[in-house]
């Protein structure tokens, strides 16, 4: 995990040093389009989220806390509300449509790459993929992981290691 | 920051989590120019968004025990405040008095009557409105006087018949009543003349200890006078007449007036009574005096209560009343609390189970 060492500024009315949000934006912009993008698992979507997340960010940011927790995980909260209202708006679309055109049905495609580890993980459910990003890609310990995700440590342990488990089986079927 | 199963899952999946993390998944440049395009927030609504910033609940643990020293000190700041609030009533209230007595004389109101009530429980040792002599009132005074015991009891009755008859007034009824278990009473009334009351009644209150009194003062110059004029009147028509009648006079109009004499008479009678009867009530007071044994409710104790206990009663009453509109609005607004529960928890395990249906889906 990169550090964020840059630009501070004092906060005087909780007399809290915090960094500033341009430096927090570019150490941690990687992080939330890695965790979009697996939590999508369509670049193009990850892509407009992340902007959009940090444009969100950018508006709320007096109200990031550094003692509450870090800028990653509070970034990667506001990722996740982003990314539900998407898939919110994308069912409400998908059913809007498929009243008119019944029995064709559209999905959002995965394009997460053509490797045998992306195809393992675009066939892995976006709840799962969320889980391995936040734990084995942005590093995130368990507790604070199950408090983003809303569900309790055990969950997300289980969680993880059942993602875990089915992506080296599928890994394994391909290379076999 | 990993923690045991981190080392667990990345001991486990050792070559898994290795390629996971070798994934290109970097930010692509346009999406990097978009976020570093946003610059730096300004401080426009920096104060709501700080106060918004704050974290409510630990907040909340600091904010109820705060309002709570708060409500306790203004309780007490009440009470301190309101401590020497019977001393202030009573110099006030004599001052009315005094002034209301002095004043009655001017009143153009027929029957003035001034009503001093019971909060106060003042000692006698203070001055009491006089009667003003230049002018009839009907002066009646009530008081309750607390004796030690039985014995007292009919001691004290006794002592208040002589002082009353040593003023030239005389006890218009006694009453005394004692039973086994019971608090003593003795109910006397009293008639003093007017020039006398003031310290007839400084000397009746002297037999015990005073825990009520009330003082009425009735002007009753406007009434004397109007009976005056009346009576004068009468006599004038009486007079004429009895003159009238004596020359000579057709026998109809000699007959009426005749009758007009008689009633007139008649009249001239009952205003005279009326007239006596407002002087005889302007001449003597009627104390209504009370002796019991029985302790006083809320009791002022001779002397007055201490400040500081008044201050830590009112202290108490303040909080029971803002105790008592906290319950109030506890209940009247439960429901709506409880919908508004309801409401927030229900929607909130909407959302999750959306969540979860969202992500669930392959």
């Amino acid at each position: 995990m990169k550090a964020v060492n840059a630009v501070t500024s004092s906060w005087p009315g909780l007399g809290v040093d915090r960094p500033s949000f341009s430096a927090v934006a570019e150490s941690e912009l990687d992080a939330v389009h890695r965790y979009l993008l697996l939590l999508t698992g369509n670049r193009a979507v990850a892509e407009d989220l992340t902007g959009e997340t940090f444009e969100r960010a950018f508006r709320s940011w007096r109200r990031f806390d550094p003692r509450r927790g870090t800028a990653r995980v509070w970034l990667c909260r506001i990722a996740r509300s982003t990314a539900l209202d998407h898939f919110r708006s994308e069912e409400r679309r998908r059913r809007r449509e498929e009243r008119y055109t019944r029995g064709v049905r559209e999905s959002e495609d995965s394009d997460l790459g053509s490797g045998v580890l992306e195809t393992a993980l675009a066939l892995l459910s976006p709840a799962e993929r969320e889980v391995v990003a936040l734990r084995v890609l942005l590093e995130i310990d368990g507790p604070t992981t199950a408090r983003v995700l809303g569900i309790s440590a055990t969950a997300c342990s289980t969680r993880l290691s059942r993602a875990l488990q089915r992506l080296e089986e599928m890994m394994s079927d391909a290379r076999h | 920051m990993p923690a045991t199963d981190t080392v667990d899952f990345e001991r486990e999946f050792e070559e898994l989590v290795r390629e996971l993390r070798s994934l290109p998944a970097d930010a692509p440049e346009g999406v990097r120019e978009r976020v570093r395009s946003l610059g730096e927030p300004t401080g426009h609504g920096a104060a709501r968004e700080r106060l918004l910033a704050l974290p409510w609940r630990r907040s909340l643990l600091v904010l109820a025990p705060a309002c709570v020293l708060g409500l306790v000190a203004a309780a007490l700041v009440h009470g301190v405040v309101n401590s020497d609030r019977p001393a202030k009533q009573l110099a006030q209230a004599r001052t009315h008095r005094q002034a209301a007595a002095g004043d009655a004389g001017s009143s153009t109101v027929p029957e003035k009557s001034l009503n001093y009530g019971a909060a106060v429980a003042p000692p006698f040792a203070s001055p009491l409105p006089t009667p003003n002599p230049n002018r009839y009132q009907d002066y009646e005074a009530w008081m309750r006087v607390r004796v030690k015991d039985l014995d007292s009891l009919t001691d004290r009755t006794n002592e208040a018949m002589q002082v009353v008859r040593s003023y030239g007034g005389y006890v218009a009824s006694v009453e005394q009543s004692t039973a086994a278990g019971q608090p003593g009473q003795a109910d006397l009334v009293l008639r003093v003349p007017v020039i006398h009351v003031e310290d007839a009644l400084v000397r009746l209150a002297g037999l015990g200890t005073v825990v009520e009194r009330h003082l009425s003062i009735r002007d009753l110059e406007q009434a004397v006078q109007q009976q005056r004029r009346h009576i004068l009147q009468l006599k004038l028509f009486i007079a004429r007449a009895t003159e009238a009648l004596k020359g000579s006079l057709p026998a109809d109009v000699r007959l009426r007036l005749q009758l007009q004499l008689q009633e007139a008479r008649a009249d001239l009678s009952r205003a005279t009574s009326a007239n006596k009867a407002t002087l005889r009530e302007a001449a003597l007071s009627r104390i209504s005096l009370t002796f019991t044994t029985q302790k006083a409710v809320g009791g002022a104790k001779k002397g007055g209560t201490g400040r500081f206990e008044r201050a830590l009663r009112d202290a108490g009453s303040f909080l029971a009343g803002a105790g008592a509109v906290l319950l109030f609005l506890l209940i009247v607004l439960s429901p709506l609390i409880v919908l508004a529960m309801a409401a927030f928890w229900g929607r909130r395990a909407y959302r999750r189970r959306e969540e979860q249906r969202l992500l669930a889906r392959a």
